[in-house]
């Protein structure tokens, strides 16, 4: 994926309230009257942040529906996710290493320690 | 419910946070972090080979450092150290390169060394934006994004 791409959604994800909006489609295509009214906001406040997610490729909105009801769209979430697990991946896997690393540069110390005795 | 607490919850949960003990002395740990001869025996997943590494460990020094995977491809890593503290702390941005050696998303990468007795206890929180402000590590990278976004959508409309 391209780090543009990447960026976009992470920007459109740096914002509680598109959050809570997705976290809601989570549940199924809703309108965008239902969606608006959990929070203190004016229809055209979500609708602005609906055009943000829509542009990241978060939502989708239907035209057939008179009610152009919104949905989620997956995939660039779970892009950022799998993004986010393979750093994950790379620092664990790098710890395991940096902790036998360790291991081995204190046993060398201490044997080098004990021949300096002698 | 208390949606702040959970608004919290959930910006961590989008940013890598990542704690290790390890059972040898804070300098120690330090140090394998900022000497390349030592960064070089462990800084890459299991079975990776570090096949070129340069590291000019200061602030506004950079990093670039190559690994060979066990598939003989090879993987860039790059980025600049913001801050370093001998021994306690370490921010860096960090980005793999594309086949082309452009750097791909930036992330910023804060380090903490704790000592405990003997053993050093070490935090990594990686962000997804790199940040200025450091105020408050954990929100940042929300915080400076949604700054950029604001200008963003002003410049737009």
């Amino acid at each position: 994926m391209s780090p543009d791409r990447l960026s976009t959604t992470f920007s459109a994800l740096a914002d509680p309230t598109r959050r809570a909006i997705l976290a809601r489609l989570v549940s199924g295509e809703v309108s965008v009257t239902e969606l608006a009214e959990p929070f203190a906001m004016s229809l055209p406040a979500v609708s602005k942040h609906l055009k943000v997610l829509e542009s990241a490729g978060l939502i989708a909105r239907s035209r057939e529906a008179q009610w152009r009801p919104c949905r989620l769209e997956a995939g660039p979430l779970k892009d950022a996710a799998d993004w986010l697990e393979h750093y994950r991946r790379f620092w664990e896997q790098s710890f395991d290493r940096l902790a036998d690393y360790l291991g081995e540069l204190q046993a060398k110390e201490e044997k080098d320690g004990h021949e300096d005795e002698h | 419910m208390d949606t702040r607490t959970s608004i919290d919850a959930e910006e961590r949960e989008r940013e890598l946070v990542i704690t290790r003990i390890f059972d040898a002395p804070r300098h120690l740990v330090f140090q394998a972090w900022t000497e390349p001869d030592r960064a070089t025996r462990w800084w890459g997943p299991q079975g990776f080979v570090t096949t070129y590494c340069n590291m000019d460990v200061r602030p506004g020094g950079a990093f670039r450092v190559c690994m060979r995977s066990p598939a003989g491809a090879e993987h860039w890593k790059q980025g600049v150290y913001r801050e370093v503290v001998e021994p306690e702390r370490l921010v860096f941005t960090f980005a793999w390169e594309d086949a082309e050696g452009k750097p791909g998303h930036q992330t910023l990468v804060t380090v903490t060394f704790a000592e405990h007795g003997n053993k050093t206890e070490l935090t990594l929180h990686q962000a997804v934006f790199e940040s200025v402000s450091r105020r408050d590590e954990h929100r940042a990278g929300w915080a400076s994004t949604l700054e950029r976004f604001a200008e963003y959508l002003a410049k737009k409309q």
